[in-house]
């Protein structure tokens, strides 16, 4: 039973983040019953859900990340008891600082996926790959990694793409990367 | 000025309203000096400089005499007690002046058991507003040189403190400049708010000051200077900005007091707080929860309930 592979022009990187009682073993789970799911997707283990913390997700979307999955067990069946209540707030909260700076929430993904759940994973995981796909890559976080700010004064009339982009500078720039 | 109890609303406020809070501070401040109920009081002393003011830890009653209110009271003192005088605590019971918004950090940092209550002797001031910033220092408090924060305070009463100074006098018929800016904000597309945010960090030179002056942030190791492993890059470029501020409302979400003290102290004019306001919105509208005078048993993103909104997960 192998599905086509069907070439794409895109693929999106997919950076999961599962906590390790849960999601990560309905992945397994997903893997040993040999279901399919996009191979953009790579998953990252945490004890907990309430171990991942919104800064792994800002650093996934600067290394290249164009879509991010943070995904744990259901409410009430949390190892810790409470982790998961936790970061449901924590993320709720997160959500709207991304929306209130500009970043689309149809990049980032949460779900419960439990050990049991190997189809919900595949599910998730296509959805969000393919919806990614569609919205093609995600410039903002990268281009920010690769922008330097060289210093012009606050307000002046200066023209930042000259002053940033003088090819002398930029070739200094390249020549150290 | 009239003594009317409740509220007054008026288009200026002169110097003599000051003038009657210092009398009542320094009455206060010397009294509890004199019986030993408190070691030291944070207060406010003049500035070097005409029409400033500027913090300290006043610790006999000559100095007591000499502490002062006026529209350039702008700093949060609640500071100085988790972080630059955190010893003093230690050596006894201290009295504090603090308007409305620094009280609202006061009980944050009781609800965070940074503080006791009855380590403190709270002497609050019914606050008609401070000074903006870059304004003209008149010394009479007008529509025109109030800052931000103030027009649109809530917390004029510092109900809760020990002992209040003034009477309850607001300018009238301000316009909620930080609430419209939000509102504006929101409605942009949002390729266009990350255009905003992205000019205004772009600008921040990580100085630090508004984690510095924040009574919040008074983590012994900020995740910000960790570099094993690094999780935000910690000199100024595009990228570590844009980490650092979203670091920062985050840390500071839910427990914020509003005081907009950070906001102040940027010197890249960076409008920090529309960031926190906008994360207290949504604390409010999630979990009805709202910085307040008193403290409480634990912050908003501290607790949780079953049934939690979980719209957004799968
Ligand atoms: S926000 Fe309110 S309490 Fe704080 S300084 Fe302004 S008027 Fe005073
Ligand atoms: S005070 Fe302003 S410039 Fe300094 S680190 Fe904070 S936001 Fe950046
Ligand atoms: S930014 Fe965060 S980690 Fe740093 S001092 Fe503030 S609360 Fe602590
Ligand atoms: S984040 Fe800013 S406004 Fe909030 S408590 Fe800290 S200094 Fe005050």
């Amino acid at each position: 039973m192998h599905a086509e592979h069907i070439k794409h022009d895109f693929e999106p990187k997919i950076v999961a983040f599962v906590c390790t009682w849960c999601t990560y073993a309905g992945a397994d789970l997903a893997g040993t019953s040999r279901m399919q799911y996009p191979s953009n997707v790579r998953v990252l283990k945490f004890p907990c859900t309430g171990r991942i913390d919104p800064v792994f997700i800002l650093r996934a979307f600067q290394k290249g990340a164009d879509g991010v999955l943070v995904s744990g067990c259901h409410p009430g069946d949390c190892h810790y008891m409470a982790g998961n209540f936790h970061a449901r707030r924590r993320f709720a909260a997160f959500r709207a600082l991304l929306s209130f700076v500009g970043v689309d929430l149809n990049r980032l993904q949460f779900s419960w996926v439990s050990a049991a759940e190997g189809g919900k994973w595949v599910d998730v995981v296509t959805e969000l790959t393919e919806r990614v796909r569609t919205m093609g890559p995600m410039p903002e976080f990268k281009e920010l990694e690769h922008e330097e700010q060289w210093s012009t004064f606050a307000g002046a009339s200066v023209d930042k793409s000259t002053v940033l982009n003088s090819p002398e500078l930029k070739e200094a720039y390249d020549s150290i990367g | 000025m009239n003594a009317k109890a409740n509220k007054n609303q008026v288009t200026s406020i002169e110097p003599a309203y000051y003038q009657a809070i210092t009398e009542a501070i320094r009455k206060e401040a010397v009294q509890i000096l004199k019986d030993e109920t408190v070691v030291g009081v944070v207060g406010y002393l003049p500035g070097r400089r005409k029409g400033t003011a500027s913090p300290a830890l006043v610790t006999t009653v000559e100095e007591a005499e000499k502490l002062i209110f006026s529209p350039a009271c702008v700093n949060n003192l609640s500071v100085y007690l988790t972080k630059a005088k955190k010893g003093v605590l230690k050596q006894g019971k201290v009295g504090i002046v603090a308007k409305g918004c620094d009280m609202r950090a006061l009980a944050g940092l009781m609800t965070e058991s940074q503080l006791q209550r009855e380590d403190l002797f709270i002497i609050g001031v019914v606050c008609p507003g401070v000074y903006g910033f870059g304004v003209e220092r008149t010394g009479t408090l007008t529509e025109a040189n109030i800052a931000r924060k103030c027009r649109e305070c809530t917390v004029h009463m510092p109900e809760g403190s020990d002992v209040a100074a003034g009477t309850h006098t607001e300018l009238a018929d301000l316009t909620p400049e930080e609430a419209e800016e939000m509102a504006r904000i929101e409605a942009m597309p949002q390729a266009e708010r990350w255009a905003f945010w992205k000019e205004h960090f772009s600008r921040c030179i990580r100085c630090m000051a508004c984690r510095q002056v924040c009574p919040f942030c008074y983590c012994e190791q900020c995740l910000c200077d960790k570099n094993r492993p690094q999780a935000v890059e910690s000199s100024p470029r595009p990228a570590g900005n844009m980490a650092w501020h979203l670091v920062r409302a985050m840390h500071l979400a839910g427990r914020c007091g509003g005081c907009a003290e950070c906001e102040r102290v940027c010197p890249m004019d960076i409008p920090l707080n529309l960031l926190n306001r906008r994360m207290a919105q949504e604390l409010k509208e999630l979990y009805d929860f709202e910085a307040g005078l008193t403290p409480v048993e634990k912050g908003p993103l501290n607790e949780y309930k079953e049934n939690d909104d979980q719209s957004f997960i799968k």
